[in-house]
């Protein structure tokens, strides 16, 4: 039945709860039951929102737990016999009697539903609340559900002059009046609960005061701070003193957050209920033990469906075929569950638990139930969010499988699912839903790799060939449906495929310590886990800040961030790059967190912010304030310390410590850990600067943002001075230094010293000069040695990079294209290759050779086809682009050659630019690669060597090469042209094959000749050339297909793959169209 | 004096690729035949091996339970050369593979079978195996999912038909590796040797003992043809007749040869013939003195034909080569060994070695054991005896670099016995 798995609940006598902000926590339901506690749920299953349902709680309780026990009676042996292996471990004989001992956890959800506020907890109070609930894991791997009554959602307005007590109450009853107001439907007794005088201050700008008053407005229900504040925003009368209207403070702060901060509860900490008591909810810090991490269940689930030819797999037509799954433990290697639910009989697969079902209905049903027995915490998968999770949904909807949807955590509550629109570059413009799964973090690989990496290509398979090295077969969609209606042995290589699909999530969540790495983010910023992913980073900003404010007793208004483009300042500052190659040693100086340090060194925050009015106003002497290079009037720390000075300091002090403690610690997961909090510091110092600058954030402020720029500027103009003035031959060194280049935050020197050594030793003399120039923590580094350095442009450059003077570390390149996504592999090829010559080899001739030798190629139609394959993703039809383009425009073609096979919005598509007539557009030029190959299309060199690679090329030549233009692009390597001659073109159908002879092409007679009769000597050196030939094809058909079936994992079994992002697809076509002409070239010769 | 002559029949019409056509087909047949012919051989060594244990398949295996599977082994291998690796992201400074072997520690065997794979662990070397072979196994699944091998059933050595007796010397002789065209090549070395062969060297005893030679097998590696021609950029013209001079040089001492006793002409991977296994005869146009003659002939690799009965194969050396690379053994011999215990010339083909995409057929299947089995273009020349259980008795010999030693290797039919020619041109050797 249910599983142990709701484990920390525990009974006791409630003790006087404590009011105010206090947490409490409570247990719903009084008489001791056995385990498991089944009947422990406590709100009711409905959409937060919706306040109608209220009422009916109780009952549908109770209802749903009889839908409960229906949900499990019909489940066959089988299925039950899994149950052991599923569920989470049992719980303690003491735990689940209900009693007596700490329970810790570590939570990874918060979230709130509204229920009837708790009798013996909250005597005094009735009617709706909101409960928060906390979702968590112990130490043992329970799970937990803490749920808190009695906090309650608040904000401030200041108070307006000469407001006296009774005045408060007056406002109170007016305020409450204007609620009722707005919100007839409600039938909650009291909206707004209390009105409090408080004294606090506001954030913005520097107050000389310490305090002044404000009113602290705590309402009922969380969705009422937003409707009190539109009233007060608005204006509103107020007896005595008129209509004015309010400027709200913080109360624009989600719910769950307001809890947490203050509760002093960060994301991902461990939390500790002690025994027997319901006051005092422990909030640990991640130090020690409790930076650890609880073993979460991670689900990684993958589904395919048999979509029609032709079409983008839909919900109301298309049945979902299979679901593979996989559970692993947070911190274990390997999954200790994996299945595959297949709809209709599936061969069975070593280690997996293959279950098939009849019916789509078994399958979904199935799905539900391992869901609820297996528990898992975190949800991932490749494009979950978007796809798979709402298409179950939907499906079930369309199959009118209503006990479907009961995947939450909650036993008995129902998924809340949303409409929303999303658009995004590779999928384009989708119709969808967003699923909610109660207490289930759901994290979407590539939602986390589209927010963390620049990539050219999001599919999984870019995406693991990228970071695992691998490449994944790709099944395409048209097959699905054909391998899905074989017998049972096609659809278990399905099931194989649907597994890999479901594996690489878990790997690359693995590989790229996303566990880690997001936990520790949602320590530092404090923020839960769902909000790294769903929301941007400004939120990350706002908790520190609001952590920090309530410290200091500030408050932080609600400023609406304008979008207008006039309040934009000057950025950071470039120097002027000199363009050369420069073969000496060129230092870099860098500045260690440059704009975290101007922050901290110049004070600069909200709260010292005097702005022009004030400063005359205030009159405070010159000693007392930095006035900014933009001109703008901050207090020094003496007068007071600004709030975001304050924070970057604990940050930059945290990961100060997090990497001294990571040079101590040996264990693999404490490094994991600590190395991802460093890194969630640094990143979280940085975002700092950007959320100032926003200028539609949360809480913009302009007049910082420009003022740490300017002192950035300033601050590069000034090392570029102090280097040139002082490395000076007269300043007895050897050579004058030259800055050549600087931009945000580093300054090239070129000292004129000619080896690295010698630069490394006049880097650090600098560094340590200028350093001490600067007020602290501003800090000049010496980093690196760039040697040779190739300065293109500015934000343009390549170079070899050294931290040692024995060995270069590795080739380090900037702002030149060799992953941009439209560019083909050629490019990319080629600009690498062309810098490794120039940079490692040192070898600017070879170099040029490398590129004649390619363009000659290229022109004599020797390039392999897939270095000239572009691919662009196809996000909407035809008639919806306003200008066409290339792979519209072919994949409309491809669209009436066969549509079953063309691609489709969301697909990516591949093309090649072929010649065609004179004056035609190039987005009528592109065709299908494979259509091309087959046909033996001429594809178009010039294209390829005006639109691809001349521009790259050029960048890196030009300050290297005299008329680099002239001599790479116009020599005679350029001369010779060879096009192919297509085979499907009108004009052959009237031509008559004429055999010719294989040496010179005259035209033979007689009909089983090779060789005319002048070239007959030639015999032997023409069947060399012939054979030579055929030998390197058969060895690339062997290299190419070997792979494909070690990508695939089967000796077995044909290779079914068609991804295309694959770099060996077209070769590997390619070569299986090249092994049959072989063999027809060879036997010409047997005669 | 008369030289002596041997009935010969060329039996290589199993590596013909002539009636083939190729259809698009990939590689998965050939595993597929390989797999279901050894899987009835093992089949039916099972019961005197282990009678009492189930036969099962890779899907049928029950946790704890000890049985029997067969299927192909796949070696995965960390250092294995990808061709993707051609396009990895960066191109890493120093090569991090020793070039010719590509073993690492941490290389595991897999098990396949057309229901499925398993990792395989216990005892069984991974470093002795590889990609390709069939073997019956005898373990159980663990609860990991691997499968903990117990003991290994190897197809083993084939049956043999009966080593006619020949009562009187005859010779064959082995030369491979000439390289005419390379730099390494000694024209006089190699005239010495077919002084010697035709008689035109020694004492008359010496000439006796030439007489009684009635077959030269040339295995392969014959020329060397600069590679600078076939890297698809155009030749000059003045470049163009160079192609063909180490061939012509090869054609005008052939001649000598085959004027006067008949010679087997295998392909290499250095000569102009096609890349992957079976390499097709020589074109016949390439020797135009030589063709002339019918006691040329130009034979695939491998090579199999039968002199008095006395049954011969032979490659040029790539398979063993290929072993070499992925796989480890205390001399070349014993990887010879192996493949005739595994009954496949060519296990590794063609996962790491170029190889034909048969439909239905694995050509490189040994059905037979020959008498005398002759590998090709080897570093030094090596040779045994070796002795199946069945009595089977295989002449293994591994034939030197004629262009490096200077050595060709003469086998006497009578007795299966082997020696060197040893031909060497400079005074203080």
């Amino acid at each position: 039945m249910s599983s142990g798995g709701r484990g920390g609940k525990r009974r006791g006598a409630p003790p006087p709860g404590p009011s105010g902000a206090a947490a409490k926590r409570a247990h719903p339901g009084g008489t001791p039951q056995p385990p498991p506690p089944a009947a422990t749920a406590a709100a009711p299953v409905v959409e937060e929102e919706d306040m109608m349902d209220e009422d009916v709680f109780l009952d549908e309780t109770i209802l749903a737990e009889d839908e409960e026990a229906l949900l499990l009676l019909d489940r066959d042996e089988a299925l039950a016999s899994r149950l052991s292996r599923w569920k989470r471990p049992a719980l303690p004989a003491d735990l689940a009697s209900g009693c007596s001992r700490n329970v810790a956890f570590q939570q990874l959800e918060i979230d709130y539903v509204i229920g009837e506020s708790h009798k013996v907890l909250l005597p005094n109070s009735s009617g709706p609340a909101a409960i928060l609930r906390i979702f968590g894991v112990t130490r043992e791997g329970h799970s937990v559900c803490c749920q808190v009554h009695g906090f309650e959602p608040y904000f401030y307005i200041s108070c307006p002059m000469g407001m006296g007590p009774d005045d408060i109450s007056r406002f109170h009853q007016t305020l409450e009046g204007r609620m009722k107001d707005s919100n007839r439907n409600s039938n909650v007794p009291r909206f707004v609960k209390r009105i409090e005088l408080v004294q606090k201050q506001t954030i913005m700008h520097y107050q000389p005061q310490q305090s002044q008053p404000f009113l602290k407005i705590v309402v009922a229900l969380p969705t009422m701070v937003a409707s009190c504040r539109g009233i007060l925003e608005r204006g509103i009368t107020i007896e005595g003193l008129g209509s004015k209207s309010f400027l709200t403070y913080e109360s624009n702060i989600l719910f769950a957050l307001r809890f947490m901060i203050d509760c002093n509860i960060v994301g991902g900490n461990w939390i500790e209920v002690p025994a027997g008591k319901y006051s005092d909810l422990v909030s640990h810090a991640a130090e020690g033990e409790h930076s650890k991490m609880a073993p979460f269940r991670i689900l990684s689930f993958d589904i395919e469906c048999a979509g029609r030819k032709g079409h983008f797999p839909e919900p109301t037509h298309d049945p979902v075929i299979q679901i593979a799954n996989l559970v692993t433990l947070q911190g274990e290697g390997q999954p200790f569950v994996r299945n595959v639910m297949t709809l209709k009989s599936c061969s069975p697969i070593v280690g997996v638990d293959v279950m098939s079902f009849d019916t789509e209905r078994d399958v979904l049903l199935a799905w539900r139930d391992f869901i609820r027995e297996v528990d898992p915490d975190i949800i991932i998968g490749y494009n979950i969010c978007k796809f798979d999770l709402p298409y179950l949904i939907e499906r079930a909807e369309v199959l009118k499988i209503v006990e479907f949807p009961i995947l939450g955590r909650i036993r008995n509550s129902r998924v809340r699912v949303r409409d929303t629109t999303f658009s995004s570059r590779q999928y384009g413009m989708r119709e969808s839903k967003d699923v909610a799964v109660e207490g289930r973090v759901q994290f979407d690989l590539l939602q986390a790799m589209q927010r963390d990496y620049k990539l050219s290509s999001y599919s999984l398979n870019s995406v693991s060939a990228h970071f695992l090295g691998e490449q994944k077969e790709d099944v395409h969609h048209s097959i699905i449906s054909d391998l899905q209606n074989g017998n049972s042995e096609t659809r278990r290589r399905l099931a194989v495929y649907c597994l890999k699909d479901a594996y690489l999530p878990q790997r690359l969540l693995d590989k790229l310590m996303y566990i880690y790495n997001y936990v520790e983010m949602a320590r530092v910023t404090g923020v839960p886990i769902s909000f790294l992913l769903s929301r941007g980073q400004s939120i990350k900003v706002l908790s520190q800040l609001l952590r920090k404010a309530k410290q200091k007793n500030l408050v932080i208004p609600n400023i609406k961030g304008q979008a207008s483009g006039q309040d934009t300042f000057e950025g950071a500052t470039v120097l002027e790059a000199r363009a050369g190659f420069y073969e000496k040693p060129i230092a870099t100086l860098d500045f260690a967190s440059l704009y975290p340090s101007i922050m901290m060194a110049y004070n600069l925050c909200y709260c010292t912010l005097v702005p022009p009015e004030d400063a005359r106003k205030l009159n405070l002497p010159p000693e007392s304030v930095n006035k900014t290079p933009s001109g703008e009037t901050f207090v020094k720390p003496d007068v007071q310390k600004g709030i975001l000075p304050e924070i970057l300091e604990e940050l930059l002090a945290a990961r100060k410590r997090a990497k001294a403690d990571l040079k101590e610690a040996k264990d693999p997961f404490e490094r994991a850990v600590l190395d991802g909090r460093q890194l969630a510091l640094k990143i979280s110092a940085n975002s700092v600067y950007g959320f100032t600058g926003a200028t539609v954030g949360q809480l913009p402020c302009l007049e910082i943002s420009s003022s740490v720029t300017s002192y950035g500027r300033q601050m590069i103009e000034h090392t570029k001075k102090l280097v040139e003035d002082k490395f000076t031959t007269l300043g007895g060194y050897e050579h004058n230094a030259e800055v050549i280049y600087g931009d945000t935050d580093s300054v090239m020197v070129q000292f004129g010293v000619s080896t690295v050594e010698d630069a490394m030793k006049l880097g650090r003399e600098a560094a340590d000069y200028i350093s001490g120039t600067f007020i602290k923590p501003i800090k000049l580094e010496f980093e690196k040695i760039y040697f040779p350095y190739l300065l293109i442009s500015k934000k343009r450059y390549a170079g070899l990079y050294w931290t040692n003077p024995e060995k270069f570390d590795k080739m380090d390149t900037k702002g030149i294209e060799t992953v941009r996504r439209d560019n083909c592999l050629l490019v990319k090829n080629l600009v690498t290759e062309c810098l490794h010559k120039i940079l490692v080899d040192r070898d600017v001739p070879g170099a040029v050779q490398y590129v004649k030798n390619t363009i000659s190629d290229l022109l004599m139609n020797r390039v392999d086809l897939s270095l000239l394959v572009i691919t662009k993703g196809l996000t909407k039809t035809g008639e919806d682009y306003a200008v066409k383009a290339a792979h519209v425009e072919l994949a409309e073609r491809m669209r009436k050659r066969d549509a079953a096979t063309a691609p489709t919005v969301g697909d990516r598509v591949p093309y090649v630019i072929i010649k065609a007539a004179k004056g035609a557009k190039a987005y009528e030029r592109s065709e299908d690669p494979i259509y091309v190959l087959d046909n033996n299309i001429p594809i178009d060199p010039q294209y390829y060597l005006e639109n691809q690679i001349s521009k790259p090329l050029l960048r890196i030549f030009e300050p290297i090469l005299k008329n680099a233009s002239r001599e790479l692009l116009h020599g005679s390597h350029t001369r010779a042209v060879s096009i192919s001659t297509p085979s499907n073109s009108g004009i052959m159908k009237f031509a008559k094959k004429q055999l010719t002879c294989l040496g010179c092409k005259a035209v033979i007679s007689g009909s089983n000749q090779t060789l005319c009769s002048h070239c007959k000597g030639r015999e032997a050196e023409l069947y060399c050339k012939t054979v030579g030939n055929v030998s390197e094809l058969e060895m690339l058909f062997g290299r190419l297909w070997t792979q494909c079936q070690e990508c695939q994992g089967s000796l077995h079994q044909d290779v079914l793959c068609t991804s295309r992002d694959c770099p060996i697809f077209y070769r590997r076509r390619k070569a299986q169209k090249d092994m049959a002409e072989a063999r027809v070239q060879l036997q010409r010769w047997d005669f | 004096m008369e030289r002596k002559q041997a009935e010969y029949s060329n039996l290589d019409e199993r590596y013909a690729i002539q009636g083939e056509k190729y259809q698009g087909q990939q590689y998965s047949h050939i595993y597929f035949t390989r797999l279901h012919h050894m899987r009835n051989l093992l089949h039916a060594l099972v019961p005197s091996w282990k009678p009492h244990l189930p036969v099962t398949t890779v899907l049928g295996l029950e946790e704890g339970k000890d049985c029997i599977i067969v299927g192909t082994l796949y070696k995965h291998m960390k250092l294995k050369p990808s061709i993707l690796d051609e396009y990895s992201k960066e191109r890493s400074a120093i090569p991090l593979v020793k070039p010719h072997n590509f073993m690492h520690p941490d290389d595991h065997l897999i098990l396949e079978d057309e229901s499925g794979r398993v990792t395989l662990a216990g005892a069984i070397p991974p470093a002795a195996y590889v990609t390709g072979v069939v073997i019956a196994l005898h373990g159980k699944e663990t609860s990991a999912g691997n499968f903990l091998v117990e003991d290994i059933l190897e197809a083993g050595i084939p049956p043999q038909i009966t080593l006619p007796s020949i009562n009187e010397d005859k010779y064959v002789v082995f030369v491979s590796g000439l390289s005419i065209g390379s730099e390494k090549f000694n024209p006089l070395q190699f005239q010495l040797l077919i002084d010697h062969i035709t008689g035109h060297l020694g004492d008359e005893n010496e000439q006796s003992i030439a007489s009684n030679i009635v077959r030269v097998v040339v295995a392969g590696n014959s020329v060397h043809i600069s590679p600078r021609f076939f890297n698809g950029q155009a030749v000059a013209s003045k470049d163009q007749s160079r192609i063909a001079e180490p061939i012509k040089e090869l054609d005008i001492m052939l001649t000598q040869l085959v004027a006067s006793l008949p010679v087997d002409m295998m392909p290499g991977s250095n000569d102009p013939a096609n890349f992957s296994l079976p390499q097709q005869p020589l074109h016949r146009c390439l020797f135009a003195g030589a063709a002339t003659y019918n006691t040329f002939s130009s034979c695939s690799n491998p090579h199999q034909f039968e002199l008095d009965s006395v049954r011969f194969i032979g490659t040029s050396g790539q398979n063993i080569d290929d072993l070499y690379k992925y796989s480890d053994a205390k001399d070349k011999l014993e990887f010879v060994e192996r493949t005739l215990r595994w009954r496949h010339l060519a296990p590794t083909a063609p996962n790491s070695l170029g190889c034909y995409p048969y439909t239905d057929k694995d050509p490189f299947l040994v059905e037979s054991c020959p008498h005398v089995y002759f590998v090709g273009n080897q570093d030094k020349y090596e040779t045994q005896l070796l002795q199946g259980p069945e009595k089977q008795k295989v002449r293994l010999i591994c034939i030197p670099r004629f262009c490096d030693s200077g050595v060709a290797v003469m086998l006497n039919l009578r007795n299966l016995e082997c020696s060197t020619l040893s031909f060497s041109t400079s005074f203080d050797a």
